[in-house]
């Protein structure tokens, strides 16, 4: 029989914490489902949110950025531009308001029951995924009559989601755990996401960031490199820069073990604070 | 016997004692203060101690009860148990895995059907797909939802939530079950359900840890078990001595209670000053045991010489009524003169009460056994703290200490008529 021995004010290590997340892996597979039920039965127009969403921002964008403020996106039609950009970036800002915010909306499970505690954020990224899943299905369908195009790059779509994935869930993570502690964030979350967007290439190619700074802002922002991989599979029909991509890959990692270092401090808890 | 929980030096401290949520405000300034003055480390732990140092036991396929008041440290020790709590100090052993039986509502989502939420529920608290597959029936026969199993949740009545929580809850197959209060929020029948569920784990040699008000479910389940007082033990071991302990902890806050609201108001003519108990040897004592000897003794001064005074003493248990009257008007004992410092005793040779709280209530009528020198009023209370020795049915300490409080010699035969017997 399996002893189980908790020390009192001693914590997992990170490694050990991993391994739960690993033994509790049907426990976040079942949050996901949770939260793909009930997102899509709560909303009257059900799945086709997922569509409406990114849709409403390419409109915006292509009057405000296309339009008004005439942004260069090169050979490629703005629409095509701006959509294999949006696409993804509704995803990871999805993933990260959503993470951050299930350990509220469960709060009360988890002081019923035990279980790895990054399971509802892991579920909620998860369930995202399925968000961006139809928002692949759109630049596929709707996309070639906006001018993206199809081609063998789009291989790279899931490791590059992979690194996304990771990226969203490091952040849920950390904001996640501080909201549990500071009811503030759920005001700082919104502010953030907004700015962010305007800080990544979303509306805008990577190449307005200045040649001298892009290698900082890489780092600082990895969404940077990764939309930019996005944009050129669907609006390019090119492969994502690998160097950039490394380069984003590894800050993402960075992000998101500080992301769950910070989780699994604050974690013991959480019980006692929801 | 090995034991499937062990707690060790256990203390669980809240950080509570600061109002409202923490704000990165004060955090900010407290963590500023502190780089400030690093001599100031020694920070003074604050918030309050919810289990002080608890040690305890729990032998494998035992039925163990955790009792005592409300804020006691109960709930606080099953959340260490099953993991949802982490202890500040100590160290928590458990061989096997825990299921719980709390109170799950929340893990119910409204917007979900019944079958949807027993599918995602289940998985949540642990149960693989598998053991849902193999035991939906049972859960959806259990809870009674079979009609409504396919709609929103939020279309069923509280009852039916609480149910189908229960249900889900209560089909796991942990080595070792935690039972929380569970039973106080069902209905009849589904309280016996869920007893029936909890001697069949029992029985098939699962570790049970109980906690309840229900003393008389406590005592009829569980043969150990302990008393938490404040973050402590206050006593541990056979049920039926811890139950009693317990009661008579009850029994003792009321008993002050009591004593708190005798006002000693006198009368125009008498004053009774103190009311005592004693024993047979004479000895002051503010508990008994049934059949024991009781004298109770009234301290009474009278400001006027009084002829010819009826003494009245009601022993009451809080409801209305006497249970006992001794009075001089029934027995004819009389007093010619009262004048002075006296003490009237009444000896009861073998109290016939059953443990609790009990009243002391006096009156005195003058001579002609008409008019009042002295009106009714609470003078004193005491309490029996042991029942009768001998009894040692499955609910002696629950039913002695909270059904009928008169106790008398009995005994049972149970023939079977001769004409009525099946021929065989």
């Amino acid at each position: 029989m399996i002893e189980l021995v908790v020390e009192g004010g001693h914590q997992f290590g990170l490694v050990q914490g991993l391994r739960e997340i690993w033994a509790f892996r049907e426990v976040a597979w079942a949050f996901a489902e949770r939260y793909v039920r009930l997102k899509y039965k709560q909303a009257g127009l059900g799945i086709a949110w997922a569509i409406i969403q990114p849709l409403s921002f390419l409109l915006i964008f292509v009057i405000l950025f296309g339009r008004l403020a005439h942004i260069s996106s090169g050979n490629t039609p703005y629409q095509a531009f701006a959509l294999s950009a949006l696409v993804p970036w509704t995803f990871l800002q999805t993933a990260v308001s959503m993470g951050s915010g299930a350990l509220l909306m469960d709060g009360g499970l988890m002081r019923k029951v035990y279980f790895a505690r990054e399971c509802p954020v892991i579920g909620a990224v998860l369930a995202t995924g399925l968000d961006f899943v139809i928002g692949l299905g759109l630049l596929l369908i709707l996309g070639p009559f906006l001018g993206t195009r199809i081609s063998w790059a789009m291989v790279y779509v899931l490791p590059l989601w992979i690194v996304m994935a990771v990226l969203g869930l490091g952040l849920a993570l950390g904001f996640g755990a501080l909201s549990v502690y500071y009811r503030d964030f759920r005001f700082v979350m919104p502010l953030f996401i907004q700015l962010w967007m305007f800080g990544s290439p979303v509306a805008y190619p990577l190449t307005t960031v200045p040649d001298k700074y892009r290698a900082l802002y890489l780092i600082a922002n990895p969404a940077a490199g990764i939309l930019d991989g996005f944009r050129r599979i669907f609006a390019l029909g090119q492969t994502p820069d690998l160097g950039l991509l490394a380069v984003s890959a590894s800050a993402t990692l960075v992000i998101a073990w500080a992301g769950y270092v910070l989780f699994r401090r604050m974690e013991p808890g959480f019980a006692d604070s929801v | 016997m090995t034991w499937a929980v062990r707690f060790e030096d256990i203390c669980k401290r809240y950080r509570g004692g600061r109002r409202g949520y923490p704000s990165i405000r004060s955090d900010l300034t407290r963590l500023g203060r502190r780089l400030l003055s690093p001599l100031q480390r020694g920070d003074k732990p604050f918030g309050y101690l919810a289990l002080d140092h608890v040690s305890f036991e729990v032998p494998q396929g035992q039925a163990f009860a955790i009792i005592g008041p409300n804020g006691a440290g109960k709930t606080t020790a099953l959340k260490m148990l099953t993991r949802i709590s982490h202890p500040t100090s100590g160290r928590l052993r458990v061989r096997g895995r825990v299921g719980a039986l709390i109170e799950v509502g929340s893990g119910v989502h409204p917007e979900l059907t019944g079958r949807e939420n027993i599918w995602l529920y289940g998985r949540i608290i642990g149960m693989s797909r598998q053991e849902i597959a193999r035991r939906f029936d049972d859960i959806v026969d259990f809870a009674e939802l079979r009609e409504s199993i396919d709609m929103p949740v939020k279309m069923y009545s509280s009852g039916m939530q609480l149910r189908l929580g229960f249900a889900v809850a209560s089909h796991i197959d942990p080595d070792i079950f935690v039972v929380d209060e569970a039973l106080a929020v069902g209905d009849a029948g589904f309280q016996v359900k869920c007893i029936e569920r909890m001697t069949r784990l029992v029985s098939e040699g699962r570790t049970l840890i109980f906690v309840s008000h229900n003393l008389s479910a406590v005592e009829t389940i569980c043969p150990r078990g302990l008393f938490l007082l404040d973050g402590r033990i206050e006593a541990m071991g056979e049920a039926r001595d811890v139950l009693r302990h317990y009661l008579d902890w009850v029994d003792t806050r009321q008993q002050a209670r009591i004593e708190h609201q005798v006002q000693n108001r006198p009368s125009k003519f008498l004053t009774i000053e103190r009311v005592s108990f004693h024993d047979a040897r004479g000895q002051e004592r503010a508990a008994f045991r049934t059949g024991e000897t009781v004298e109770i003794r009234l301290k009474v001064s009278a400001q006027t010489p009084v002829r010819r005074p009826y003494f009245e003493i009601g022993i009451s248990d809080g409801r209305p009524g006497n249970l006992i009257l001794c009075s001089m008007l029934a027995d004819g004992h009389v007093v010619d003169v009262l004048e002075g410092q006296n003490t009237v005793t009444c000896r009861i040779p073998q109290l016939p009460l059953l443990p609790r709280v009990y009243q002391i209530w006096c009156s005195v009528r003058s001579h002609l056994a008409y008019g009042e020198l002295f009106d009714w009023q609470l003078v004193g209370a005491f309490r029996v703290a042991d029942g009768p020795a001998g009894l040692n049915g499955p609910g002696a300490i629950a039913h002695t200490g909270t059904e009928a409080p008169i106790h008398t010699d009995y005994d049972w035969r149970v023939t079977t008529d001769a004409d009525a017997r099946v021929p065989s």
